[in-house]
C-alpha cells in the first residue's frame, strides 16, 4: 500500500534533507508543504497519513498543526523534525500527539532509526 | 545596493536553515540557564546599509528607548575563509529587569552585577550559536572577548555611523522570547564587506552538495 507522506517545513533545504533521508524503496506518495497552513490543508486532503513536521514556521507553526490534527481527529502519524532541541519542546509535541521527535539536521540514520523503532518500515 | 551582493533565494533559504539549527542549540542552553521555555521564531536574514544600523537595532528591541548590548567578534581560526563578523546581543531595558527577576536576584543589581549578567547571557547565546554555525559551514570559528558596548543607553548612542567600518553588512537576526514574561533578547550576527561574498560562496558550496 502506497503511503501518502507529507513533508512540512518552511525551508526548501530542510524539505530536501528529509526527502534525501527517506529509506530507499519505501512505497510512498510525497507531498511538500512550506508552512503549517499548507500542511494542515494537505492533511485534510488525505495527503498526510504520515507527516514529517517542522515546528518553527511562518503562517502557522508545527504546534498549531498538531493541535488542529487532534481537534479534527485526523489519523496522521506525525514525527516532528526540529532544531528546537529544548526537552520541553519534545514533551510538548508528544503531549500534542506527535509520535516522536528528531533533532535537526536530519540524516538517513536518524530517520530510519525512528521509523524502525515503531515498526513503520 | 548592488545586486551582486544580494543573496539568491536558495542562498537565503540555506543560510536560514543553518541559522535555525544553530539558534536551536543556543536557545536550549538559554532555556537551561533560565530554567524556562524559550520561544524561537524564524530567523531573519538581509543586507543592511550602515545608515540602517540604528533603526535595525531599535526594531530588534521593539522600540525600547534604553538598551544594553554586548558585542563579540568571530573569525576563522585557520584557513583562508573571509567569513567573519560580530555577534551583538541586545536587551531592551525592561527585558533586562525581567532577566534579573528570572534569575531571582534580590534587590537592586549593582552595575558590576549587571555587567556580569550581560556577559554571561551573551556568552551562552554566542558560544552555542557560533559553534553551531561554524560546524555547519565547515569553519573553525574563534571568538574575541565580549565587551559591553552599552548599559542602559539610548539606542542611537551605542555606535555612530562613523564608527561602523563597513557600508553594507549581512544581518542575521535571531530573537528569543519567553512565554511567561515580556522578556526578549536578540542576537544579531553582522557580517560586513568581503564577508558577504565569502558567505555566499560557502552557501553555494553547501547547496552544491545537495
Amino acid at each position: 500500500m502506497t503511503i501518502p507522506l507529507l513533508i512540512c517545513d518552511d525551508s526548501n533545504m530542510a524539505r530536501k534533507q528529509v526527502n534525501r533521508s527517506l529509506p530507499e524503496g519505501w512505497d510512498i506518495d510525497i507531498t511538500f508543504a512550506a508552512n503549517g497552513l499548507e500542511g494542515i490543508e494537505a492533511i485534510r486532503k488525505g495527503k498526510g497519513e504520515m507527516v514529517f513536521l517542522d515546528l518553527t514556521m511562518p503562517e502557522m507553526d508545527g504546534y498549531e498543526v498538531l493541535k488542529l490534527v487532534k481537534e479534527e481527529s485526523h489519523k496522521s502519524v506525525i514525527i516532528v523534525i526540529s532544531a528546537d532541541i529544548q526537552p520541553e519542546a519534545r514533551e510538548r509535541v508528544i503531549g500534542l500527539g506527535a509520535l516522536d521527535f528528531i533533532k535537526k539536521p536530519v540524516n538517513p540514520e536518524k530517520l530510519s532509526g525512528v521509523l524502525s523503532k515503531y515498526g513503520l518500515l | 545596493m548592488s545586486s551582486a551582493q544580494v543573496l539568491s533565494e536558495d542562498q537565503r533559504d540555506c543560510m536560514q536553515e543553518i541559522v535555525n539549527v544553530a539558534m536551536g542549540q543556543a536557545g536550549d542552553n538559554l532555556a537551561r540557564y533560565l530554567e524556562t521555555f524559550i520561544h524561537l521564531s524564524v530567523p531573519k536574514i538581509r543586507l543592511v546599509n550602515s545608515c540602517e544600523f540604528i533603526p535595525e537595532i531599535s526594531r530588534l528591541v521593539d522600540g525600547a528607548e534604553y538598551i544594553s548590548a554586548v558585542r563579540q567578534g568571530f573569525y576563522p581560526v585557520q584557513g583562508t575563509s573571509q567569513i567573519r563578523g560580530e555577534a551583538i546581543v541586545v536587551f531592551g531595558d525592561s527585558s533586562f529587569h525581567d532577566l534579573a527577576d528570572l534569575l531571582a536576584y534580590e534587590g537592586e543589581l549593582s552595575a558590576q552585577d549587571e555587567v556580569e549578567l550581560l556577559l554571561e547571557v551573551s556568552n551562552i547565546l554566542n558560544s552555542a550559536c557560533l559553534s553551531g554555525l561554524g560546524e555547519q559551514m565547515e569553519i573553525d570559528l574563534g571568538f574575541s572577548p565580549p565587551s559591553v558596548i552599552g548599559q542602559h543607553v539610548r539606542v542611537e548612542s551605542i555606535v555612530t555611523e562613523e564608527e561602523l567600518s563597513w557600508s553594507k553588512a549581512l544581518f542575521v537576526e535571531i530573537k528569543y522570547t519567553l512565554e511567561s514574561k515580556s522578556f526578549n533578547c536578540s542576537l544579531l550576527l553582522m557580517m560586513p564587506g568581503v564577508a558577504i561574498q565569502a558567505v555566499k560562496e560557502k552557501l553555494d558550496h553547501l547547496l552544491d552538495g545537495f
